[in-house]
């Protein structure tokens, strides 16, 4: 599950961000899940300390971040499951937590965090409206779920309050917007609903994550678009509309219409590659990842939306003192711009877009955020060549993918048993 | 130490004769020298108590523990346990889950099935190489370079050694272009890969090797004196199988199958790979709590899964009793 956020792939060759994606993807393989960590090796007299996924916690970015501030920064790279464990438990163990805005069910509630005071944030003003007001542009259509302005806004203790606030739960950060992936040989026919990944033309040829939380909404998408049942919420389903989704499923199961279920990125990309697969759950940097092999696949863009996810800096309840000042610091550092531009290489959205804009060259902003053909050929955040002259980004612009998000990545109340069901879905 | 080693193995191959009242003494006066003992012995006691014992009493600890909306919360509770066992109507003659098991026992039920059916096909494929090797190459170079030839899928990772199935099984495999091209199917067949039959194969493919060791080895001890004796005797080869072959090797297949029944019950990643995640395990239980930071239902499930583990090793080892006929 390392890369469910992770998802940047890239067409280039060895670079050292394919490298180490390489060893994620392998290492997600044989855990399925479990740790991997690439600690970063800034050591200093007593660093700050920061826990994230290999998406945000890359080495060149603490690295940077440490030299433009002056004080040392210690990033400790997690798997999905590894970093919302250390984040609830161990608020002792990192001063800054780059987490996911659907884990706040429980990290706000449990006051592991401090609240951040927006007076102590340079950039707020240019925090765009996506996660302040859950509309990017004004008419956007504001998404189910654990969408990221329903977890910002807190009070001076911490409990969240109904709307805008001085002090919010965590810095909005990097984003992505993530939708099904096909090959258009294969399917015959442009895919633009949820519903095609229960279309019996693609029996025994469709993929779905296997991730419960993740999956469950992917599938609750196609279940809806079909008509079959409407959701209160597809970010927090009731227990009847888990057992009604998931008693789909199993049936499908049973007729055979699942090619297989995958659980990285990695897999993801062999799925299509290979032609197992025509339809699958995908992640848009996957599709980039698939084109580089010369297999056709196209990201679609579902007339009921994308499924949204959001990551956020927050700053541990026990960070005080110059370590609180310095946890600061950085969060003021990743809003300012050099880190908005490093993340879009990889495919990454930045809360704050305009001083992406400013940080990027025009030819990279015109590509990542307008959608637009590449003028020449891009590089990857290392500079190695990743994006060929005339290359189109997959799923439009930023403002055409980030207006209508269905559902944000969400953990719902009845996980548990959502969890439980879908093992049995799996065991059916 | 080299006069009560030369006492041990001077004996004929099988059971050893009684070492004599001098070996035992020498053996006794050695371990008198109890400083070297301890210091030989702390490295690895260290090791086990540090990466064993203690995790492993944690996990027991936090089996028990509660798992809040506020975190884990140290407690004495059997909340997971009840979760683990029960399902709500189990006892409800009315419900469609009328003495249903729960999906966990289900699924470590599963696990455990498809653990015995591997075991079973290990042995089937895995004794005969190793026969082979023992009983009909004569040449020790011969039998070294060919039991290294079986060894060869080690030198590269388990993860190759699973994804190497898809050229061959996959629907673009070279099964099915064999399959087209002869003109036997006019697409592409998918039982192969993603099924059933390509997680058992595979995974007989992966573990076998772990069979074929042991058993090799026990073969080989054999003294071929015996055979030759019993042939001279006249007995049929089906007879020297029965009463010599069979239960002198017998040690070796019960380490062979020790090995491949806990290496496929913990097992995880062949079902995602090869079977395309579309069963679960134990593991991938225990992994998908895990990944949700419920650390006590996963604790408890990693309990369960080593208490059929136990289970599994104490019928084997009731079936054959290694130490006797080692």
């Amino acid at each position: 599950m390392t890369e469910i956020k992770s998802s940047r792939k890239t067409g280039g060759a060895f670079s050292k961000i394919s490298r180490r994606k390489f060893m994620g993807t392998a290492a997600g393989v044989a855990a399925a899940g479990s740790i991997t960590g690439f600690p970063n090796i800034v050591q200093a007299a007593d660093p700050i300390r920061t826990i994230g996924l290999g998406v945000s916690v890359i080495n060149e970015i603490q690295s940077k971040a440490s030299k433009d501030l002056g004080f040392s920064i210690r990033g400790q790279a997690l798997g999905y499951g590894a970093l919302f464990g250390k984040t609830l438990n161990q608020n002792d163990q990192y001063e800054v937590s780059e987490c996911y805005f659907d884990m706040f069910d429980v990290m706000v509630p449990s006051k592991v965090f401090q609240p951040i005071d927006t007076k102590r944030i340079k950039d707020w003003d240019k925090v765009s409206n996506l996660t302040k007001t859950g509309m990017l542009t004004p008419g956007s259509q504001i998404g189910q779920g654990d969408a990221p302005f329903r977890k910002l806004w807190v009070d001076a203790s911490g409990n969240p309050t109904k709307g805008p606030s001085r002090y919010i739960s965590a810095v909005p950060g990097w984003h992505n917007a993530d939708s099904l992936g096909y090959n258009p040989d294969d399917t015959g026919r442009p895919i633009d609903s949820w519903a095609e990944l229960f279309s019996s033309d693609f029996k025994g040829r469709v993929a779905l994550i296997n991730v419960p939380q993740i999956g469950a909404m992917d599938a609750a998408m196609g279940v809806e678009a079909l008509g079959l049942i409407k959701f209160g919420d597809k970010g927090n389903m009731t227990r009847k509309e888990i057992d009604f989704l998931v008693d789909f499923l199993t049936k499908k199961k049973k007729e055979g219409h699942f090619r297989a279920f995958w659980e990285t990125f990695g897999q993801s990309v062999n799925l299509m590659v290979s032609g197992e697969v025509v339809l699958q759950s995908m992640w848009s940097p996957a599709v980039t990842a698939v084109n580089a092999e010369g297999v056709p696949c196209i990201y679609a863009s579902p007339k009921e939306g994308m499924r949204g996810w959001h990551g956020a800096l927050a700053i541990s309840a026990k960070a005080s003192g110059k370590k609180l000042d310095q946890a600061y610091d950085y969060v003021n550092w990743w809003l300012d711009g050099w880190a908005g531009a490093f993340v879009a290489r990889q495919g990454y959205y930045m809360s704050t877009t305009a001083n992406t804009k400013k940080s990027l060259p025009a030819d990279e902003w015109d590509f990542w955020y307008e959608g637009k053909p590449a003028a020449k050929e891009l590089p990857d955040p290392f500079g190695s060549p990743l994006i060929a002259k005339g290359a189109v980004r997959d799923g439009g612009s930023y403002e055409q993918r980030f207006k209508k998000i269905a559902v944000w990545n969400s953990i719902m109340s009845e996980n548990d048993y959502l969890v439980k069901r879908w093992t049995e879905f799996l065991t059916a | 130490m080299s006069k009560v080693s030369e006492l041990h193995h001077t004996g004929l191959i099988g059971r050893q004769p009684e070492p004599d009242e001098a070996s035992i003494r020498a053996k006794i006066s050695h371990m008198e020298e109890g400083f070297a003992t301890v210091w030989l012995i702390t490295p690895a006691a260290i090791w086990l108590i540090l990466f064993l014992v203690i995790p492993l009493v944690s996990i027991v600890i936090f089996s028990f523990w509660e798992n809040t909306a506020q975190g884990l919360k140290p407690a004495f509770s059997l909340e997971f346990y009840g979760e683990y066992f029960y399902t709500k109507g189990f006892f409800d003659p009315e419900a469609d889950r009328f003495l249903l098991p729960s999906v966990f026992i289900r699924t470590l039920g599963a696990t455990i099935y498809f653990t015995l059916v591997t075991m079973a096909l290990c042995l089937a494929v895995g004794y005969p190489i190793a026969y082979f090797l023992a009983m009909q190459v004569q040449a020790f170079k011969w039998q070294l370079a060919l039991f290294l030839l079986c060894m060869v899928p080690f030198w590269t990772s388990y993860l190759i050694r699973a994804v190497a199935w898809l050229p061959m099984l996959g629907r673009r495999g070279l099964i099915n272009q064999a399959l087209l091209g002869m003109g036997i199917v006019d697409k592409p067949v998918s039982f192969l890969f993603y099924s059933e039959f390509g997680y058992t194969l595979a995974l007989v493919q992966i573990y076998v090797v772990l069979g074929i060791g042991p058993m090799f080895f026990s073969l080989a001890k054999i003294d071929k004196a015996i055979l030759e004796a019993a042939t001279d005797m006249g007995a049929t080869p089906f007879q020297i199988f029965r009463e010599i072959i069979g239960p002198m090797s017998l040690p070796g297949v019960a380490i062979g199958m020790i090995f491949i029944f806990v290496m496929i019950m913990g097992e995880f990643a062949t079902a995602v790979v090869v079977y395309g995640g579309k069963t679960s395990t134990a593991g991938t239980v225990i992994l998908n709590y895990y990944g949700i930071a419920n650390y006590p239902f996963a604790a408890v499930n990693a309990l369960m899964l080593m208490l059929a583990m136990v289970i599994g090793i104490i019928v084997i080892l009731r079936v054959v009793d290694i130490r006797k006929e080692l």
